[in-house]
């Protein structure tokens, strides 16, 4: 089958890869129908995520039909069309059976590798370095699912590929993010970043009941979609002090909670993004936190900080300060994907939302290589890419 | 509670604890290379020789302890396992068990007290044969061992304890152990993926896994691209087969 592979800092490339097979009697195969590039994928791109090995194959985004199943599978049956969630979960160990999907026990079979760096291991994640598991991803033709009777969300039929295809990440992360800061009527929300994540951060904070939203960013056309959400919008490079502006547009008291979601690759103005740039050219980090600081000094006392943006180091100069002065709520995390697939495909039907408004690129498996260039650098107005496995490339 | 792990009176012979750790070549080798190294550091007179006197003195340093040290290695670790403790014994206390405890087959057991440790690959792998008994048992509750011949020595209790809350088992193991190695040979050994903390927490991970979700996760035989020179060389870090072992049996959708 044809796959995109990880081949060092900004280098993909597709190769032809042996088909996957079952390896474990809870395993499924998919025959993959749609696959996105995400923007944590630009942080495997980008080198700053360790463990990422030549050869590996890309991809989390993914939804497909079942072609294959394990003698244990008895959910998922050959035929069905499912959304994969990116996280893996045995739905047998404790947290899992407490509805904390993305810490599971059993699913990473590099656990020592995370012990090693954060003390204990999360669950296995598809296509996102050896340390989170080593699974290989689904931006190829054919994924293998393990565990897949436990996540894999069943599509009903009348729902297009590109309507239910962020229940694979997206749309729940930027919910759980939204829902992460306990929102309650009257309350104002900020959300730095405008990408994918951000734009259905915006929409599920207005579905949990959010009495304004201000979306902040510095593309105009990731402004302009996000105002279409609802939200009331701010271009960091226009305005002289976002702290002030923020202020000003709340009355003073600051946003009940404000969501970074963004994460360790964020661009920011000043002396301390000029430092983290150093930092991290230099090797000493894998983190940006810009954002970060931005979102503790902006936040309302008792105000929740909520962080769907990925970070994956050690981080310095946050103002902690501020955190603790202030009595902020700290609330991140891979997403608990199994908690919310089956709600939000419900919004999904009944109309609430269509998610497929994200969508600004199609393009075949084999232009992959230049989709993630043109999202790495934001050409063309991209916001979000989606990939045909099948589909024969453009013309060369 | 007074747990039984010493054979050596029963067998009429030295406590498990006053017996050298490492072999006479080992710590003869280490205090050579260490009075070698140190010498030749003094001589040198410059900054350089004092890197290499104090490389030297640590060798000599490692060397006497050797000579003096009790035990080669403590290990101690922990696993909570979601389900009751006389279902984690009855799954530790059959022996069929073991076989399946790791990726690759560590242990076998003949029914009769005999036991293989095995490390490395099935045909390539090193074997360890070694004599245990079980010194005392609570079902239930723990099970304790020791090694019945010097080569190997080893002796160790297996623990299980209701968690708080629901959370089912806590199943600790403590070993003592004391290989014919020094800190040299361990840590070349730590190197090849054959630590022995990494080893027992590794092999209890994996009890935890098909306790609870019925199989050990793996990627191995799964579809990847050209590894390049640098991923091949970390094959074995990722416990990957090489190429011509990851043909698939069948293919998807066959």
């Amino acid at each position: 089958m044809k796959a995109l592979c990880w081949q060092g800092t900004n280098k993909v490339e597709v190769e032809r890869v042996n088909d996957p097979v079952i390896l474990n009697p809870r395993d499924g195969i998919v025959r993959i129908t749609r696959t996105a590039i995400c923007g944590s994928d630009l942080h495997l791109y980008d080198g700053y995520i360790p463990t990422m090995e030549p050869g590996d194959v890309l991809g989390h985004e993914f939804m497909g039909e079942v072609v294959d199943t394990g003698r244990e599978v008895n959910r998922v049956k050959k035929g069905d069309r499912v959304v994969v969630p990116f996280t893996i979960a045995c739905g047998q160990c404790h947290f899992c059976k407490h509805d904390l999907w993305s810490a599971c026990d059993n699913t990473n079979p590099n656990a020592w590798m995370m012990e090693k760096m954060y003390g204990y291991s999360g669950s296995g994640l598809f296509g996102y370095s050896h340390m989170m598991g080593g699974y290989a991803g689904g931006q190829a033709q054919f994924v293998r699912v393990p565990f897949i009777d436990v996540g894999a969300l069943k599509i009903p039929d009348g729902l297009d590929d590109e309507q239910v295809l962020f229940l694979s990440d997206i749309f729940p992360t930027g919910y759980m993010a939204a829902e992460n800061c306990d929102i309650k009527p009257g309350d104002v929300i900020a959300i730095w970043g405008c990408g994918p994540v951000g734009q259905f951060t915006i929409r599920s904070a207005f579905l949990l009941g959010a009495e304004r939203v201000i979306a902040i960013d510095r593309f105009h056309e990731r402004l302009k979609m996000a105002r279409a959400g609802g939200a009331e919008i701010i271009n960091y490079d226009e305005v002289e002090d976002l702290l002030a502006e923020l202020k000003w547009m709340t009355g003073g008291r600051g946003p009940d909670a404000c969501i970074d979601a963004v994460g360790l690759e964020a661009h920011g103005t000043g002396v301390a993004a000029a430092y983290d740039y150093a930092k991290q050219r230099m090797k000493l980090s894998f983190d940006r936190p810009t954002v970060l600081r931005q979102v503790i000094q902006a936040c309302k006392k008792d105000g929740v900080v909520s962080i769907p943006g990925v970070y994956g180091g050690v981080l310095d100069k946050i103002p902690f300060g501020a955190a603790f002065g202030k009595g902020l709520t700290f609330r991140m995390g891979q997403t608990q994907m199994h908690k919310y697939t089956e709600r939000l495909l419900k919004h999904v039907q009944q109309g609430d939302i269509d998610p497929s408004f994200v969508i600004t690129h199609r393009f075949s498996l084999d232009d992959a290589p230049e989709a993630y260039r043109m999202f790495r650098d934001k050409r063309d107005q991209c916001v979000k890419v989606v990939l045909d496995p099948w589909q024969a490339p453009k013309a060369a | 509670m007074t747990i039984t792990t010493n054979l050596a009176e029963k067998h009429g012979e030295k406590p498990f604890s006053r017996r050298p750790a490492t072999s006479k070549l080992e710590t003869a080798l280490t205090l050579a290379a260490g009075a070698a190294i140190s010498i030749y550091g003094v001589l040198r007179r410059d900054w350089f020789g004092a890197a290499f006197a104090g490389g030297g003195g640590y060798l000599l340093y490692s060397g006497m302890s050797d000579l003096r040290r009790p035990y080669q290695g403590r290990l101690r670790v922990a696993f909570t396992i979601a389900k009751t403790p006389q279902e984690v014994y009855d799954f530790v206390r059959n022996p069929q068990n073991w076989g399946r405890s790791l990726r690759e087959p560590m242990f076998e057991h003949n029914g009769d007290g005999q036991v293989t440790l095995r490390l490395g690959k099935k045909k390539n792998g090193l074997d360890f044969k070694s004599r245990v008994e079980l010194t005392d048992e609570k079902p239930g509750e723990y099970i304790a061992w020791a090694s019945a011949d010097q080569r190997f020595e080893h002796r160790g209790v297996v623990h299980f304890k209701k968690a708080p809350g629901d959370r089912g088992t806590e199943i600790s193991v403590a070993v003592e152990y004391k290989a014919a190695t020094g800190p040299i040979t361990h840590s070349l050994a730590s190197l090849a993926g054959l630590n022995p903390e990494q080893l027992l927490r590794e092999g209890l991970r994996q009890i935890k896994q098909i306790m609870e979700a019925g199989e050990i996760p793996t990627t191995v035989g799964q579809p990847v691209g050209a590894r390049g020179l640098r991923g091949t060389a970390k094959r074995v870090l990722y416990h990957e087969r090489p190429a011509a072992e990851m043909q698939p049996q069948r293919l998807a959708g066959d």
